[in-house]
């Protein structure tokens, strides 16, 4: 029933989901997980929470699961040549084992 | 000399209205490091309970208004807004330190409008008892949309120029992203609903008799905020809280005059004439950073949003407000 995969995690701004998601939707991937995200980076101090003027300030989490790494990289290049010289952002990949894979 | 003094004395118990205390007294327990938080959520239905209440408002009168009254006000909106980006254009964004695209981003927000100040200044001339064409909080867009596209113009210009780049800026989709914005959208469906159908009854059983609470509880959060956001005017110009300080108060006073001269023509009234100038001093706090951030996205937000949300709409609540209302009182009599 295990199987393996690949997880991609994109931290960005808030204000970019709904291109991001566009991008996703796009791909090869057959889903995602978006979270509320707050921390420190080397933009700024997001916060998680309190009221942030329009989401300026707000971050989220993203988290993409494939079987296929070489989508995993391909949205991941895609999202960085984007926004990431002008927005604040990482994205980063995790060998995981999802159980139960009937839907990947 | 006793005019001036009336004037000055007026000016000065504006200052005890509650609006305004509850801004300051955010500001001064954001200062003293308060643990209170008031949840994102909840700010964001008030800004929509506020904005839906000046929309239906607006829409219920403007059944009965007189159309060809608006034109000359909304005219003189949509220039103000364009002479906004001009002057910021041609003052900040020469300064040196401050980036080009900065100070014209900067501008742009300046020139756009508040829903929240707005309001405010609903309040302060309700209780002063001062009337206005209640179709006035209609010209928002009007000067809203023309100073966000002026300024995502110009910056591109500006960008092209120096970088040899030579993308299109489209218009549309600037004008499209303002309209979604929560705070425009919520405006613009209260004058819809308020001119197609009969709110009368859910306006004044439930809309008007929140308004001036949750608007203390808003302006509590905006005096918070104002705290927090000035660590992000900190990293950037000193210019941009000169600026800041300056902008709101000259951007009134254009509109002021001109409001005058709408007032001589074509009779707009003095609540009118002080809503225009209320919306001219204002800046942009909700809808107008993430069109910026889409529009002008090398410009830095913190450049923008700092200058705005942390000296700009304070000044413009707490100064503008009540001079432009002790200005009303001096010039017109009222």
């Amino acid at each position: 029933m295990a199987q393996q995969a690949t997880k991609l995690v994109v931290i960005t701004e808030k204000v970019l989901l709904r291109d991001i998601s566009k991008i996703l939707e796009a791909s090869a991937a057959t889903g995602y997980t978006v979270m509320a995200a707050g921390g420190k980076g080397s933009r700024n101090t997001r916060s998680s929470g309190q009221p942030a003027v329009s989401d300026t300030f707000s971050n989220v989490k993203l988290e993409i699961i494939t079987a296929n790494e070489g989508v995993a990289r391909e949205i991941a290049a895609k999202i960085a040549e984007k926004y990431f010289d002008n927005f604040s952002g990482i994205a980063y990949l995790d060998e995981i084992e999802v159980l139960y894979a009937h839907k990947l | 000399m006793e005019a001036l003094l009336e004037f000055f004395t007026r000016f000065l118990t504006q200052f005890q209205s509650p609006t305004l205390a509850f801004l300051i007294g955010g500001i001064l327990i954001a200062a003293l490091g308060t643990k209170l938080e008031i949840p994102d959520a909840i700010y964001k239905f008030v800004v929509f309970m506020l904005l839906m209440r000046v929309g239906l408002d607006g829409g219920m009168s403007i059944r009965e208004a007189n159309l060809a009254d608006m034109l000359l006000p909304a005219f003189f909106a949509i220039l103000i807004g364009i002479v906004i980006v001009l002057i910021g254009r041609f003052t900040l964004a020469l300064l040196p330190s401050v980036r080009t695209e900065d100070g014209i981003a900067t501008a742009g927000l300046f020139g756009a409008v508040s829903g929240s100040t707005l309001a405010a200044a609903i309040v302060v001339m309700e209780s002063e008892g001062i009337s206005y064409e209640h179709w006035a909080p209609a010209l928002y867009p009007f000067m809203d949309i023309p100073a966000l596209v002026m300024a995502i113009v110009l910056a591109n210009l500006y960008l092209r120029h120096r970088d040899g780049t030579s993308e299109k800026v489209r218009i549309w989709p600037i004008v499209k992203e303002s309209l979604q914005g929560s705070a425009l959208s919520a405006l613009l469906l209260g004058i819809a609903i308020g001119l197609f159908t009969q709110p009368e009854k859910v306006f004044e059983g439930f809309y008007d008799p929140l308004f001036k609470g949750l608007l203390s509880v808003l302006m509590l959060v905006m005096g918070m905020e104002a705290y927090t956001r000035l660590n992000e005017l900190r990293r950037v110009a000193h210019w941009y809280a000169v600026y800041a300080l300056i902008a709101p108060l000259v951007h009134g006073l254009i509109a002021f005059g001109l409001g005058y001269i709408a007032h001589i023509l074509t009779g707009f009234s003095p609540g009118g004439v002080v809503l225009l100038a209320v919306i001219a001093g204002s800046s942009s706090d909700i809808s107008g950073p993430p069109t910026l951030r889409a529009g002008i996205p090398t410009a830095n937000p913190s450049a923008y949003v700092g200058a705005s949300t942390s000296i700009g709409t304070p000044v413009a609540i707490a100064i503008g407000i009540p001079l432009y209302i002790g200005l009303a009182q001096a010039v017109f009599g009222i």
